[in-house]
């Protein structure tokens, strides 16, 4: 006891120190209790929108509503987060939003690109609706033929078609783009010889193995619809090489898989480094 | 050594700033490692100068070199000078397959066919554009290296990027162009600037537009002050509303930066109190020119302030929407309900 | 700040305190320019009118000067040039073109220069510079400045006492060291003192109008304006106008001027013309763009006749005019000035 006594009077900050402590242990209960009751709720939810999904009967809701007003806004956002997920669905199996604009004088649409279920970029068109149909004001890129896809399709009388072709457009120039990336990203080994901004060329370096001649290959995307190339050109010092059995192959697996996967696969059949 | 190789590299030192010569150099790797050594970086340019054109001498460094050397520097600084888009029309069925070195061969034998001496160099850069470096010489002269002109364009795209063009020199380099790319027309594109990622940004529309959304936009959030009174939100409302629509007319985020716009105003005078104007026949001709630093910037801060009305009158939204900044402006006709039309130059 | 009166209340405020003449007589003076005033050429020394059209000037204002006498400039010349060599021995850093140089100054009177008889005649002071004494005529003059008073209020003149002499407007055009120099000298011999003269919209107003008034006899080619917009970056806009156009506008909204004749000798501008030009242009502007003019800041008028900055430099680039448009700058000094 003395001894605690003075030394609790030599160093004063001790105490300071437990007292900091104490405050960090009620600060950290807090916290506990906060997040046991965030868990409560995600919990709660999870079992409201299982049964929203599977159309519950209307007895459990009701059930629900009476136990406090919490039920109602735990409802609502059960009810929120299933609408945002329909949504996504929506815009993956090609859905667009579409809104009025300027008290219905015109709308905006929003085409949402994805490629294998990853969101890409969003493109928006405004399009006057009066005297007709006008496209006002919009985010796509120059070479993305906006203007003989208007006319191709007729926009006037065929809104929904010139959205599909549209979207068809930009869907398979975002997901190239994302292979090119993809590619740049996976396989330090590949070098990435030529490009352009419509991504409807590649020209990579293959290095078969060490001390053999590198291959040149050469893709095109003719079809500007397709993430998949038309063609597919190899070239080699070795002038052999891209008639082997093993090049044929890979030229086909090229022409039938995205870029990065048949890479991949060309990797692991040891045709590439 | 060629005189002119000489004045060629010294007029090219002298524009470098000094920050710069050193990862220009670096990056053209025609130096060996002790020549790299032997320069100080800390000397006066003129000294530099004179190191470089004994190097210039020592390695017997041709045009080609020099050249090379020049490009280098332009392409990492295409911020400079002033300028110019034009827009390629009406193309073939094979435009959108051209490529580069297909379009390399084409645009140089074509251009030679129409000068006599032209020195062209072109670069593929690694943001995809193509760039072009030419240097004019005509039936007698060779091509002078001292005034060269500097072509970007990006395959498959309707737009290129001009720096450093007479007027004697266009026609021959729109044709070169419209045959190497395989379109019919080209024109201007009245646009221009110092700041050759603007323009570019601002016709490939690589910049952040804004589109009404459904949703709450985050614009409206970011604008939102900490404590709202019921009295100020109506006002705040209106705030709002005009930051949206200031970003709907000329973006959000970091917006391509324009130094000036230009408008040819010539257009009646209509003012309700001044009847001896209004029924003037003539036209009221001026001429409007807009300046700032970041144009679109500038202007968008006119409309989200208020000092502009909302919404953007379309003469102002044009500069993005249309990607121009140069504009002649006419009545459209007779009759009350006149609209005002950006005419084609 | 306003200098022209454009604000009565202001004017009669500013009035009240500062000079004991009649507030309902100040106004009128001030509301109405004397329009075309055409300059007899021969009363004054071609060689000083074309230096005075020559350069742009920086202007401020100046106090009265406290027994100033305008047949001793030959001795000020002499004081003023042993001055500045003795500031320069001191290490004012008065260099121009290396700093061997030896400054000569000469005072000289501009006659002619005058619209009533309360006005003082115009002073011209030349600083010439050279390598070698003696220094010759043709040596190269690397500044100079004027002290003006073309048609002041002479109701305030009168008011002066007896040993004071009011010559508000003081132009310098040259190195800003020399102008520093002069400045002080004058400030030590004559007890006045000096300040910036900016030009403020309505003065800026009144000069477009002034010039614009002059194009049948004397062609303007143009008439520009610059104004800046508080806004980050700020915006800047030049408004060019044809001179024809901006003629007819101007035509349009003054008053009858042949009403006017009946009336008075002369004809005069009201302020009230000028700002209905100001509006004209604005509104004009306003319809295109929706953007308002009027919440920025008037920084630059000019035409083929002159041109004005509201930091306070001007070009009078037409003899005939010079008169109109240095009452008009007398009178933004004389309000500018403290009392």
């Amino acid at each position: 006891m003395e001894i605690r006594a003075r030394s609790r009077k030599v160093q004063p900050h001790q105490r300071g120190r437990v007292k900091q402590l104490e405050a960090e242990a009620e600060e950290l209960r807090l916290q506990r209790k906060r997040l046991k009751a965030e868990n409560q709720t995600l919990e709660t939810l999870k079992k409201l929108r299982t049964s929203m999904n599977k159309q519950c009967t209307d007895e459990e809701v009701m059930q629900m509503e009476e136990d406090s007003e919490d039920s109602q806004l735990l409802q609502l956002m059960a009810r929120h987060t299933q609408l945002t997920d329909l949504l996504q669905a929506h815009h993956l199996i090609g859905g667009y939003d579409i809104i009025k604009t300027r008290q219905g004088k015109g709308v905006c649409v929003s085409v949402a690109t994805n490629y294998e279920g990853v969101y890409l970029d969003t493109y928006n068109l405004e399009i006057d609706l009066k005297p007709k149909l006008r496209i006002s004001r919009h985010n796509i890129p120059p070479f993305i033929p906006l203007n003989s896809l208007t006319e191709q399709c007729n926009l006037q009388s065929h809104f929904r078609v010139f959205l599909d072709t549209l979207s068809c457009h930009l869907n398979a120039f975002t997901g190239r783009k994302q292979q090119l990336k993809l590619v740049k990203e996976q396989q330090k080994s590949v070098e990435v010889m030529e490009s352009n901004v419509l991504c409807s060329l590649l020209v990579l370096m293959l290095t078969v193995s060490k001390g053999k001649p590198l291959v040149l290959c050469t893709l095109e995307y003719a079809d500007h619809t397709s993430c998949l190339p038309t063609r597919v050109h190899f070239e080699c010092e070795d002038k052999q090489l891209p008639d082997s059995p093993e090049w044929k192959k890979n030229c086909s697996l090229l022409i039938k898989t995205p870029v990065h996967k048949a890479l991949m696969t060309m990797k692991t059949m040891g045709h590439i480094v | 050594m060629d005189e002119s190789i000489k004045r060629t590299m010294q007029r090219l030192v002298r524009r470098i700033p000094n920050q710069l010569l050193k990862p220009t150099l670096d990056k053209w790797g025609r130096l060996t490692a002790a020549q790299k050594q032997s320069l100080d970086f800390t000397q006066p340019k003129w000294a530099l100068t004179e190191r470089l054109l004994a190097l210039c001498e020592e390695n017997e460094w041709t045009a080609k070199h020099i050249i090379e050397l020049e490009m280098i520097y332009v392409i990492d600084n295409p911020n400079q000078g002033m300028w110019y888009a034009f827009q390629l029309m009406d193309p073939e069925d094979d435009a959108a397959s051209v490529e580069l070195a297909q379009f390399k061969e084409q645009f140089k034998s074509h251009l030679r066919e129409l000068v006599k001496h032209v020195s062209v160099k072109i670069k593929k850069h690694t943001d995809e554009a193509v760039w072009i470096r030419i240097a004019w010489g005509d039936g007698f002269t060779r091509p002078n290296h001292l005034k060269p002109t500097y072509v970007v364009h990006h395959l498959q795209t309707p737009y290129v990027f001009v720096s450093s063009l007479t007027s004697k020199q266009k026609p021959l380099l729109s044709q070169a162009l419209v045959l190497s790319t395989r379109y019919n027309v080209i024109k201007d594109a009245n646009l221009s600037g110092r700041k050759l990622t603007a323009i570019r940004d601002l016709l490939m529309r690589q910049y952040q537009q804004v589109f009404p959304t459904k949703f709450p936009s985050p614009l409206t959030e970011k604008n939102e002050t900490v404590s709202n009174p019921c009295i100020e939100k109506e006002q705040s409302g209106a705030a709002a509303n005009r930051l949206q629509m200031a970003c709907e007319a000329f973006g959000d985020g970091e917006l391509p930066q324009l130094q000036s716009a230009v408008y040819k105003l010539e257009t009646k005078f209509k003012d309700p109190t001044n009847k001896t104007m209004t029924e003037q026949e003539e036209p009221f001709k001026c001429v409007i020119k807009f300046a700032s630093t970041n144009l679109l910037e500038s202007l968008k801060q006119c409309a989200t302030s208020g000092i502009a009305s909302t919404p953007v009158t379309p003469l102002l939204s044009s500069i993005p929407l249309k990607g121009r900044n140069y504009f002649v402006i006419t009545d459209n006709g007779p009759g009350p309900t006149t609209q005002m039309h950006t005419s084609q130059k | 700040r306003s200098c022209l009166g454009l604000t009565p209340a202001l004017t009669a405020r500013r009035l009240s305190k500062s000079r004991k003449a009649p507030k309902s007589h100040y106004i009128t003076v001030r509301q109405r320019q004397p329009l075309l005033m055409f300059f007899s050429h021969e009363k004054v020394n071609p060689e000083h009118l074309a230096l005075l059209l020559k350069s742009e000037w920086k202007l401020s204002y100046v106090t009265p000067l406290y027994q100033f006498r305008h047949t001793q400039l030959k001795s000020y010349s002499r004081q003023l040039s042993a001055f500045i060599a003795a500031e320069k021995q001191q290490g004012f850093a008065v260099e121009v073109d290396g700093s061997q140089s030896n400054f000569r100054v000469s005072f000289s009177v501009v006659q002619g220069m005058t619209e009533t008889e309360d006005d003082a005649e115009t002073v011209l002071i030349q600083v010439r510079a050279g390598f070698l004494r003696p220094i010759s005529e043709a040596q190269r003059s690397v500044w100079s400045g004027w002290l003006t008073c073309v048609n002041g209020n002479s109701d305030y003149l009168c008011s002066l006492p007896k040993d004071f002499i009011c010559l508000p407007l003081f132009g310098s055009s040259g190195s800003e060291v020399l102008t520093t120099l002069v400045q002080s000298w004058f400030q030590k011999m004559f007890d006045c003192c000096f300040g910036p003269l900016e030009m403020n919209n309505t003065c800026l107003q009144w000069l477009a109008a002034l010039w614009t008034n002059c194009h049948p006899e004397s062609s303007i080619q143009h008439l520009k304006m610059i104004w800046t917009l508080p806004v980050v970056p700020p915006l800047q806009i030049t408004y060019t106008v044809n001179p024809k156009d901006a003629w007819k506008l101007w035509s349009s909204v003054r008053k009858d001027p042949c009403e006017e004749n009946k009336e008075e000798e002369g004809v005069s501008i009201d302020i009230e013309d000028v700002m209905r030009f100001m509006q004209g242009l604005k509104s004009h502007f306003y319809r295109h763009f929706r953007l308002d003019l009027s919440a920025g800041c008037l920084k630059q008028v000019s035409t083929a006749l002159g041109s004005a900055t509201f930091s306070g430099r001007v070009k009078i680039s037409n003899s005939q005019y010079i008169l109109s448009t240095l009452t008009l700058l007398t009178e933004c000094a004389l309000f500018k000035m403290p009392v």
